[in-house]
């Protein structure tokens, strides 16, 4: 399986990291997937309790997170035989509106490829070692104890 | 803020410290995000020991325990030179 993970400090673009991922694994001589599934997370507008939301903060445990998201996108991709992987995440300061995470999957067919991101998505959501604070605008910060519903 | 924690106003050497990281809240209600505690050859501690000895409150099952960044259970011995990490329940993606 081709893998490509990176942790992103500044903002990034998903259509232009899936471009040029593309791109890469076409000079890798990687024939491309039949099948793709992607999913993109952005910041909402607004904080958990409804209050307007300044930014969204992302801490991570250096070292520890991308061999997490290695682990758990190897695991994953080996379960459904996927061809490929991009995992982008971001860190750091996040705008509301702004990407905090791009998963794209490819393989053979549509059910592994739409399994295969959906549970990845989910494993990294609740077993890769990052942390979201809520940033409000009247200054104060509160850390997110527990993940959104699906 | 780093912390180097000593005694007998002599430092340890490294090999005798476990540094101990916190993250996210725990780093907040603590007031320190790293910290280095004297942890002789011949201990027996826990990562639990550790977490009691540092005093950040009651343990809650929720939170999760890294050594040298590898998940392990609470009650996992301590060895000097380990990074011992406590972890809040993760919310990324």
């Amino acid at each position: 399986m081709h893998l490509r993970i990176a942790l992103r400090d500044q903002p990034f673009h998903p259509f232009g990291c899936l471009e040029r991922w593309h791109r890469h694994l076409h000079d890798q001589g990687h024939s491309g997937s039949a099948a793709e599934a992607l999913f993109i997370g952005r910041v909402r507008g607004e904080a958990a309790d409804g209050s307007d939301l300044e930014a969204l903060e992302l801490e991570h445990y250096p070292g520890m997170t991308e061999r997490s998201l290695e682990q758990l996108a190897q695991a994953c991709g080996g379960r459904y035989q996927a061809r490929s992987c991009l995992i982008q995440h971001r860190v750091g300061r996040v705008l509301p509106g702004e990407p905090i995470v791009l998963v794209a999957i490819g393989a053979d067919r549509r059910g592994p490829a739409q399994r295969c991101c959906q549970e990845l998505l989910e494993a990294l959501k609740h077993e890769a070692p990052f942390w979201k604070r809520e940033w409000h605008v009247d200054g104060s910060s509160t850390w997110i104890t527990g993940n959104t519903p699906l | 803020m780093v912390v180097k924690v000593t005694q007998g106003g002599s430092e340890q050497l490294a090999s005798e410290t476990v540094q101990v990281r916190l993250f996210a809240l725990l780093q907040d209600r603590a007031g320190w995000f790293a910290r280095e505690l004297p942890l002789p050859a011949d201990s027996c501690l826990s990562a639990l020991d550790v977490w009691n000895r540092l005093n950040l409150g009651p343990w809650s099952a929720s939170l999760r325990v890294a050594i040298n960044q590898n998940l392990v259970k609470p009650q996992q011995r301590v060895h000097p030179g380990d990074e011992l990490a406590f972890l809040p329940p993760f919310t990324g993606g």
